[in-house]
């Protein structure tokens, strides 16, 4: 464990020496995702500006759902970003055997592989949101409530990164894993938004199939103070077994593993 | 006990056909149409510490698959491997820090950092002590040349200066097992030399075993004491390199050059002899000289064919190696191999 950290830290700098060498893209990368947020910000604001509330949340409420979930995405595509790209870039070239040849976890390897800057922009951006939505909504930082929306984000990050790795996992047998992985992926726009707006089935499929609820409405309506009794504390629980699950089912793609040709 | 012994392995590989976009990623994964290919057939063979074995044959021979064996990146569909003792595939970590590996066509190092970020980099994953790192480092930089290169990033560097930096970062820990996949793929005979020189010397002095794939014969006169020559999957020769000389060495090749378009299928061959190539004015007759000899055949054919000129040829080991990748000889090796 310790070796692994100080080996990301090892990564992690070379990494950001590749990023002072061409400035320039590290201010269009992370700087164009927060565009990309403000423009459905603005999306989201034009709409509840015509509208007092919807469906009983308000504009700040939804601000603190829309920042959670921006957060979680934030830590997936900071540090597993490469989820996506494996196919693509690593199997279909056949770099992937360079992983499977050092002394070392091949998935850690993957993920340590590429830090991913854009995803900073992401996680200023919700930092901006949930601290807005927060004055606006007179949440009181208190250390229960700082702790609580770390371990809400840090397990929201790891569902995220839980369902890219389990879609990933495709590109063992097709190669091209973007278009499982993106199905996936995109149904975290629900989420974006108060579960209690959708129909029950939506709610459902958010909460225990694709449970992107947890990176963002229960946390929030936790911390609102509205009642959603144990489903405020199942985040960390559900991270945990869909990491589990999606580690087992790694291993078992990667034992099918067949390299490429030349 | 050899440190690569292989038994009775076999690779089939399975893939899935597919089309694209959603659908056909989704079609195959739920009904997946499998397409299967045999790399690799009943192969066995082991190799000692220290020995440097040429592993050679033709595309799509199997040479790679059964490196990627070796490694751990594949498992075998049948049979067994052990490398230093272990199973490379169930004990892939174990086997990792006793090996290294050069696939020639790409590269293990990273295409952004400089190449001295990138061996430290390595150092870090295999957990060099700092000093003895910074030993190997500077004698490889002197060894290969390197001095100069290890601020440059390796997408800005030439084929060869980019072959020597992955020679470096092959061999940097030491390991007692290389396995160099076409090393020497498209670099100039400079490059070449001291690609050589260095995997020579790494062997003499540390006694590292290599097991070397390659077209290029010379790296195998060079290098090589062994080869092992394998095609369609299975071994057709294991033994010394002289023995292939002396075996194949009593054929000789006459070349003539006609005066008119030939026509070959007219032609009547001398016993002992065989078409080796032929062009719309050239012919190359190859023979076994212990059955027949030189004048023997150009008397024979130069009333059929008017020649213009003819000269006679020795074989070297390439032209012996392309004879047997052709499967002339395929079967009498096979019988070697028996006895
Ligand atoms: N990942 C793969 N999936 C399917 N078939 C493969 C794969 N890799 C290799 N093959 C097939 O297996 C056979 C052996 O290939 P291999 O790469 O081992 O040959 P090789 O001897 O290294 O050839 P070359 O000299 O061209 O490098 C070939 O027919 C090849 O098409
Ligand atoms: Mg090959």
């Amino acid at each position: 464990m310790r070796r692994y950290a100080r080996l990301y830290w090892h990564f992690l700098l070379q990494r950001f020496k590749i990023l002072l060498e061409y400035r320039m893209n590290f201010v269009i990368g992370a700087g164009s995702t927060v565009l990309l947020q403000a423009a459905g910000l603005l999306a989201v604001w034009s709409v509840m500006r015509q509208i007092p509330d919807l469906n009983g949340w308000t504009f700040d409420e939804i601000l603190l759902v829309y920042g959670l979930i921006t957060l979680s995405k934030s830590i997936n595509h900071m540090f597993a970003d490469n989820l996506w790209i494996f196919g693509r870039a690593y199997i279909r070239t056949g770099g992937f055997d360079r992983f499977l040849v050092r002394p070392i976890n091949p998935l850690f390897h993957l993920l340590a592989d590429r830090f991913c800057h854009d995803g900073i922009g992401n996680f200023v951006v919700g930092i901006a949101l949930v601290l807005k939505a927060s004055l606006a909504l007179h949440i009181a930082w208190t250390p229960i409530n700082i702790a609580y929306c770390l371990v809400a984000v840090v397990s929201g990050g790891v569902i995220f990164i839980a369902l890219n790795l389990l879609t990933a996992v495709s590109a063992f047998w097709i190669i091209d894993s973007i278009p499982v992985t993106s199905a996936i992926f995109q149904t975290h726009e629900f989420a974006k938004y108060p579960l209690t707006i959708y129909s029950r089935g939506i709610g459902i499929v958010m909460t225990w199939l694709i449970p992107y609820g947890f990176a963002s409405f229960y946390p929030a309506a936790h911390l609102l103070g509205r009642p959603i009794g144990v489903l405020a504390w199942l985040g960390p629980l559900i991270a945990v077994a869909l990491i589990t699950l999606a580690y087992r089912i790694w291993l078992w793609g990667l034992s099918h593993y067949s390299s490429t040709g030349s | 006990m050899p440190t690569i012994e292989l038994s009775h392995v076999s690779k089939v590989y399975r893939t899935i056909k597919k089309d694209s976009g959603l659908r056909g990623a989704v079609k195959a994964l739920f009904r997946p149409h499998y397409v299967e290919k045999v790399a690799v057939h009943d192969l066995s063979f082991h190799v000692d510490a220290g020995e440097v074995v040429g592993y050679i044959g033709v595309n799509g021979a199997g040479k790679s698959t059964t490196i990627k064996m070796l490694t751990g990146i594949l498992h075998p569909s049948g049979g067994s491997i052990r490398v230093l003792g272990r199973d490379p595939h169930r004990e892939r970590v174990a086997n990792a820090r006793e090996i290294g590996v050069v696939f020639g066509q790409r590269t293990q190092l990273w295409w952004d950092l400089a190449l001295r970020e990138s061996l430290n980099l390595i150092a870090n994953i295999y957990e060099l002590e700092p000093a003895r790192y910074r030993q190997l480092l500077a004698e490889f930089a002197q060894t290969l040349e390197l001095e100069e290169l290890l601020s440059v990033p390796i997408r800005s560097m030439s084929l060869g200066q980019k072959m020597r930096a992955e020679l470096a970062a092959t061999f940097l820990h030491q390991p007692r097992v290389v396995y160099l996949d076409e090393p020497t793929i498209g670099l100039d005979v400079m490059v070449k030399e001291r690609i050589r020189a260095f995997i020579r010397d790494q062997n003499q002095r540390n006694g590292t075993t290599v097991m070397l794939t390659t077209h290029d014969l010379d790296d195998i006169e060079q290098l090589c004491q062994r080869v092992i020559i394998i095609d369609a999957g299975s071994v057709v020769y294991d033994g010394p390199l002289s023995t292939i000389k002396q075996r194949f060495g009593t054929f000789r090749s006459i070349a003539f050059e006609t005066a008119h378009p030939l026509e070959i299928e007219h032609l009547i061959l001398p016993l002992g002899t065989a078409i080796a190539s032929h062009g719309e004015r050239a012919l190359e007759v190859r023979f076994d000289r212990t059955v027949t000899s030189a004048s023997q055949v150009a008397t024979a054919l130069m009333p059929q064919i008017e020649a213009i000129d003819f000269s006679l040829a020795e074989p070297d080991l390439e032209s012996i190696i392309k004879q047997i990748y052709a499967g002339t000889h395929t079967a009498a090796l096979r019988e070697e191999v028996l006895v």
